[in-house]
C-alpha cells in the first residue's frame, strides 16, 4: 500500500528522520528498518489526523504560485490569514504542499 | 476521544503508534531490539522537545529511561537524566566536566608553543592541562574562555594605523595623511619614507606589509609626476588642493580604493594614476594616461569583484529568499491532502484535509481546510 510521504516534512516527521538518521549513522539501525520505520510513520500519521483530529481551518490569501505537478498541488501564498475556530494566524507568507486525497483509497 | 486533543497529545500518540507498530519488527527476526526502540523513541521524543511541538511529561505506561545512544551524542540528544521534566540543557549537562568527550574542532599544533605565549588558548587547552585547574581559562569545553589571549603579534596596536594609503577608513586618517602628502608632494620621488614615524614597520623595497589590513602599501611608487593638483581620486571628482593622486592618499572615501593603491604599490607601475577613467581633471602627465590605460581596467575589475562582495543586496532578497527557503527550512509550510481545486478568472478555490501547518512557529493540525485565493 503506497502512502504519502509528504508528512515527513512536518515537524514530527523531521524529527523523526533525524533521529533514523542518526542510528543509522551510528550502526545502531539498518537502513531498511529505519525505512520501514518511516513508512509506518507515513501511515500512523494519515490515520490519526483522519480520526483524532477535528479542526476546521478557513485560508484566504493572494496566491503568488501554484503549481500542480505528478498530482500534487503546491501554491505559494502572501499575506494569508488562517482562521479557525478558536484562532487566527497571518503570515507573509505561506506554502502549501497537497497530494491528492484521492490517490490514497485507490 | 476527547474533544479538545492538542497537536501535542495527537504527535504522542502517532509516536506511540508507530513505536508499538514497529515494535514487532525490532524484536522478531533478529531486529536490533527493543533497547534500540527505546532509544528511538526516547531521541524523537526528545527532537520534538527540542522543536518545542510536544509538550512534557509525556504521560504514558512506560516510563523512559535515558538511554546512553552513541558515545559521541550522547548527552546532546538525550536528557541528562530521566525526563520528569524537560529543562534546557545546562552546561554541565551538554558539556560534562571531563575534558575528555568534547571534540574540538582543530586541536593546535604545538600547543605547548602556543600556551606558553598565551597562557593556553582557547581550544587547545585540554590538551595541555586537564582545565579544572585554571579555572577561569577552562570553563567549559567547548565554550569560549574568558580568557582572551593576547593580540597576534601581526595584528600588533602599535602599528600606526595612519600609514595613509589606507582605505581612508577614518576620516581624521586622511586628515593627516593629508598633511603628510603636502608635505611629500614637494619631495622628489623615489622612497619617501616620511612614513617611518607613522609606520615603524615600514621597510624599504617595494612591498610593505599590510598591518592595517587595507590593501596599501607604502607608496614605493615613483612619483614621476608632479601633478600635485589632481583633483579627482577614484571615482570621485571631489577637487582637492595638494591632492596627489600618488599612491600615499588614501582617498577611499569611496567604493574604488582598492585597485588605486594596489596599482601604486607596485613597482613596476612607475606612473601613477588615478584608478578610474573618469579621473582626469587636471592631469600634467599625458603620456601616463595611454600607459595606464590598460591597468586601470584591470584594476577595475579587481575592484569590482570586491564591489560584488559588497553588494550583496542587489539581489531582490525577497523573492531570493522565498526560494531559496523552500528547500531549506521553510518557515510556514501547510502540507495536506486535496480533495478538489477549482479556479474562477483568478479566483481559486480548494478543499484540504488532513493537514499539517506550520505557521508563525506553531504546529496546527486540521481535519479540513477551504481555501480562497486570489491570483
Amino acid at each position: 500500500m503506497a502512502t504519502f510521504e509528504l508528512y515527513r516534512r512536518s515537524t514530527i516527521g523531521m524529527c523523526l528522520t533525524e533521529t533514523l538518521d542518526e542510528m543509522v549513522q551510528s550502526g545502531t539501525l539498518s537502513p531498511e528498518l529505519a525505512i520501514q520505520v518511516l513508512v509506518q510513520f507515513d501511515k500512523s500519521m494519515t490515520e490519526a489526523l483522519e480520526s483524532q483530529v477535528k479542526t476546521k481551518v478557513s485560508i484566504k490569501g493572494h496566491l503568488h504560485t501554484y503549481r500542480f505537478c505528478d498530482n500534487v498541488w503546491t501554491f505559494i501564498l502572501q499575506d494569508a490569514m488562517f482562521k479557525s475556530d478558536d484562532r487566527q494566524e497571518n503570515v507573509s507568507r505561506v506554502k502549501i504542499v497537497a497530494c491528492d486525497s484521492k490517490l490514497l483509497t485507490q | 476521544m476527547g474533544t479538545t486533543t492538542t497537536t501535542s497529545a495527537v504527535y504522542i500518540h502517532v509516536i506511540e503508534d508507530v513505536v508499538n507498530k514497529v515494535r514487532e519488527e525490532f524484536i522478531n527476526n533478529g531486529g536490533p531490539g527493543e533497547s534500540v526502540l527505546s532509544e528511538l523513541q526516547g531521541i524523537w521524543e526528545t527532537k520534538m522537545m527540542q522543536a518545542g511541538v510536544l509538550n512534557g511529561p509525556i504521560e504514558r505506561s512506560s516510563a523512559q529511561k535515558p538511554t546512553p545512544g552513541g558515545p559521541l551524542t550522547h548527552d546532546l540528544n538525550v536528557p541528562y537524566e530521566g525526563t520528569e521534566e524537560y529543562e534546557t540543557p545546562t552546561a554541565e549537562m551538554l558539556f560534562p566536566p571531563t575534558p575528555l568527550q568534547t571534540p574540538l574542532p582543530t586541536p593546535l599544533p604545538g600547543t605547548a608553543d602556543n600556551s606558553s605565549m598565551y597562557n593556553i588558548p582557547t581550544g587547545s587547552s585540554d590538551y595541555t592541562t586537564p582545565g579544572t585547574e585554571n579555572g577561569v581559562n577552562l570553563d567549559v569545553k567547548g565554550r569560549p574562555s574568558p580568557y582572551m589571549p593576547p593580540p597576534s603579534p601581526w595584528a600588533n596596536p602599535r602599528l600606526d594605523v595612519n600609514v595613509a594609503y589606507v582605505d581612508g577608513r577614518d576620516e581624521p586618517e586622511r586628515g593627516n595623511s593629508n598633511q603628510q602628502f603636502t608635505q611629500d608632494l614637494f619631495v622628489p620621488s623615489s622612497g619617501k619614507r616620511k612614513r617611518d614615524d607613522s609606520s615603524g614597520h615600514y621597510q624599504n623595497g617595494g612591498s610593505i606589509p599590510q598591518q592595517d589590513g587595507a590593501s596599501d602599501t607604502i607608496p614605493k611608487a615613483n612619483f614621476e609626476c608632479y601633478a600635485l593638483r589632481i583633483t579627482s581620486v577614484g571615482d570621485r571628482k571631489v577637487p582637492r588642493d595638494f591632492f596627489c593622486s600618488s599612491s600615499k592618499i588614501p582617498q577611499v572615501d569611496g567604493p574604488m580604493p582598492d585597485p588605486y593603491d594596489e596599482m601604486l604599490s607596485t613597482p613596476n607601475i612607475y606612473s601613477y594614476q588615478g584608478p578610474s577613467e573618469d579621473f582626469n581633471e587636471a592631469r600634467t602627465p599625458a603620456p601616463n594616461e595611454i600607459q595606464t590605460s590598460t591597468p586601470v581596467t584591470v584594476q577595475n575589475n579587481i575592484v569590482e569583484d570586491d564591489e560584488e562582495l559588497l553588494n550583496e543586496d542587489d539581489d531582490d532578497d525577497e523573492l531570493d529568499d522565498l526560494e531559496s527557503g523552500e528547500d531549506m527550512n521553510t518557515q510556514h509550510l501547510v502540507l495536506a491532502q486535496f480533495d478538489k481545486v477549482t479556479r474562477t478568472k483568478s479566483r481559486w478555490k480548494c478543499n484540504l484535509k488532513d493537514g499539517i501547518m506550520h505557521i508563525n512557529d506553531k504546529d496546527i493540525l486540521f481535519n479540513k481546510a477551504t481555501g480562497e485565493f486570489d491570483f
